[in-house]
């Protein structure tokens, strides 16, 4: 029993410390963030910021220079014009996810249902191209992808982005809703078919709100690899039109005369929408996953 | 059997939608898609590797044959490239692997709070990766990091140390990096691996008196065997194609470092504007990647007859 407990304890360290390898890297952006860059540059820092400031949130919002910034002198730090643009970037970054949901939810769902029900030749063919593809990184075609959006003329543009990423996304919601569907007993909509359902029917009032679950996790997915794309977004967006926000968030940090607290706020503000989402979805995401690497 | 029968006269009597109309007009927006994305790139830079196609130069594009091929790979970037790639592999992939199988072990303790821990282990893996990237150079940066301040304040190093830009540690800060954005994925599928064992069976062998390191050898792990190998696979994907991450972090530097393959594909493309080489070379990558899908299909295909 003595032992139990012993080892119960150690188990729950092990618990701590693997929280703290997560949490700690983001609430050092957090607390960075919360800080002057003069503060950030001690060394050692301020762990914690000493009285916490808004002020660089404001500057990116409102646009309101922080008083850091107006004080003169050799340690005053350069500011990011570009740190301004960033809820111009996290608009257009849901708007593109979003519609890239709306995509998967309604062509995911209708081929999913095909392939799930239906026998025809070159099922299976189709069946293994699209699974196949979902494998494909990016990288390996991009360049290519990035003459044809040119080709398209769809460069610098969102739906050019919200294109790209039916296209990655759409693979991955087949696999998933394929097999949820054919998990589903047929009887119901076998029922609904005779009481003269026609097949959109029976899909949209029995098989749908059987798949809820599987709808939230393929949703949660689309949403959060449009969300976190940084490659094509990279080759396609130019300007405020289309630029999501992991592409400026790392043009501010890559740029050497980039104020590391506007850094940190970039930070902040790209993870709260995919945190908020993994936490509230976390039990469809998990489901998802392991459903769609294979029966594990 | 006559049920049977009626049932599928049901699922193909045309009033129920079931046609060839259907079926085109339920899967054809999804094949364009995937096609317009996936297979005609891999058409397309097999082509335009085929071709000199300089953006310095963009009307002439005389067919070379597979000189950009025998180019790039004698080319030094490149060897150095693939090397670098070699390395980060090998780097991350096993770390990512044990970490992954350990936290799943972990994670699958009846031990209250851990519900919380199993949400957690989601975060590093949900953010974008640029982000991911973001907030390790805020901790490992050579002016103002985090983890400078610590060592400095713990007394183990004299000054700060330019971790992302120093040759010798470069490397192993991107794969550090690395490491943590993808450890949840392998954690998940184990966990889900390991919710499967019968509870009885390790009760059984506790009974026997089997000790933990046999335990784990003689049940949990031939019941992870479909997962460990998706996993390898997987991870091996990825680690090939990294790129976000060098971008934030390091830039390929400080020289060529951290030049991984993605990154070199990229400069070529881009910094050199060598489209033929640049196409060449994602070529090269996605027809490396091909083969590693194959492998993972059978694999999950092979799974799910069995199952």
């Amino acid at each position: 029993m003595r032992q139990s407990r012993l080892s119960k304890a150690a188990l729950a360290a092990c618990g701590v410390l693997l929280a703290l390898v997560i949490l700690l890297p983001f609430l050092w952006a957090l607390s960075a963030s919360l800080q002057t860059e003069l503060a950030l540059f001690r060394r050692p820092p301020n762990w914690t910021p000493n009285p916490p400031s808004l002020e660089n949130y404001l500057y990116v919002f409102t646009g309101q220079v922080p008083h850091a910034y107006a004080a003169r002198g050799l340690l005053r730090s350069p500011i990011t014009q570009e740190a301004r643009l960033l809820p111009i970037g996290l608009m257009n970054s849901l708007e593109v996810a979003l519609s890239v949901v709306a995509l998967n939810l309604l062509l995911g769902t209708l081929a999913s249902y095909t392939f799930a029900r239906e026998r025809f030749r070159g099922r299976e063919a189709a069946y293994v191209f699209i699974l196949g593809s979902r494998l494909l990184p990016a990288m390996a075609v991009a360049i290519p992808i990035f003459l044809i959006i040119k080709t398209l003329d769809l460069l610098d543009t969102k739906l050019g982005l919200v294109l790209i990423y039916s296209a990655f996304t759409l693979p991955f919601t087949i696999w998933v809703l394929t097999l949820y569907f054919r998990s589903l007993p047929k009887d119901i909509e076998e029922a609904a078919l005779v009481d003269g359902c026609n097949r959109l029917g029976a899909l949209r009032h029995v098989v749908l709100p059987l798949a809820a679950p599987g709808l939230a996790a393929i949703a949660a997915f689309s949403f959060l690899f449009s969300y976190d794309e940084f490659v094509f977004a990279l080759l396609i967006t130019s300007s405020t039109a289309s630029k999501t926000v992991p592409v400026m968030i790392a043009a501010i940090s890559v740029n050497p005369d980039a104020s590391y607290t506007l850094i940190a706020v970039g930070i902040v503000v790209s993870v709260l929408v995919p945190i908020g989402l993994a936490i509230v979805f976390r039990r469809f995401i998990t489901s998802g996953l392991v459903a769609s690497m294979g029966r594990t | 059997m006559s049920a049977r029968t009626d049932a599928k006269s049901i699922w193909a009597a045309r009033g129920a939608g079931s046609s060839t109309a259907y079926r085109l007009a339920t899967l054809t927006p999804v094949l364009v898609l995937v096609a317009v994305f996936t297979l005609f790139p891999f058409a397309f830079a097999a082509v335009t590797s085929t071709r000199q196609m300089l953006l310095t130069l963009p009307d002439q594009t005389p067919f070379i044959g597979l000189q950009n091929y025998v180019d790039v790979l004698r080319d030094a970037s490149t060897q150095n490239a693939i090397r670098n790639s070699l390395v980060f592999t090998l780097l991350t992939v096993p770390c990512v692997t044990v970490l992954g199988l350990a936290v799943a072990l972990l994670l699958n303790q009846q031990i209250r709070g851990f519900g919380i821990l199993r949400a957690l282990v989601l975060l590093p893996w949900a953010i974008p990766l640029v982000s991911a990237g973001i907030i390790w150079r805020l901790l490992l940066h050579g002016d103002f990091g985090a983890l400078n301040g610590l060592l400095l304040q713990l007394g183990a190093v004299h000054g700060y140390v330019p971790w992302l830009s120093s040759p010798s540690t470069a490397m192993y800060s991107v794969v550090v990096a690395h490491i943590w954005r993808e450890f949840p994925l392998p954690a998940i599928l184990f966990l889900a691996g390991l919710q499967l064992i019968p509870g009885e069976v390790v009760d059984a062998s506790r009974v026997d008196g089997a000790g933990v390191w046999a335990r784990f050898r003689n049940i949990t792990l031939p019941y992870l065997k479909a997962p460990l190998l998706i996993v390898l696979i997987y991870e091996t994907m990825i680690s090939v194609s990294v790129f976000d991450l060098v971008y934030v972090l390091t830039g390929g530097g400080p020289g060529s470092s951290t030049t991984l393959f993605a990154w070199d594909a990229y400069a070529t493309t881009f910094t050199f504007l060598n489209l033929g080489q640049g196409a060449a070379l994602s070529f090269i990558m996605a027809a490396f990647l091909l083969v590693l899908i194959v492998a993972y299909l059978r694999i999950v295909r092979v799974d799910e007859g069995e199952a």
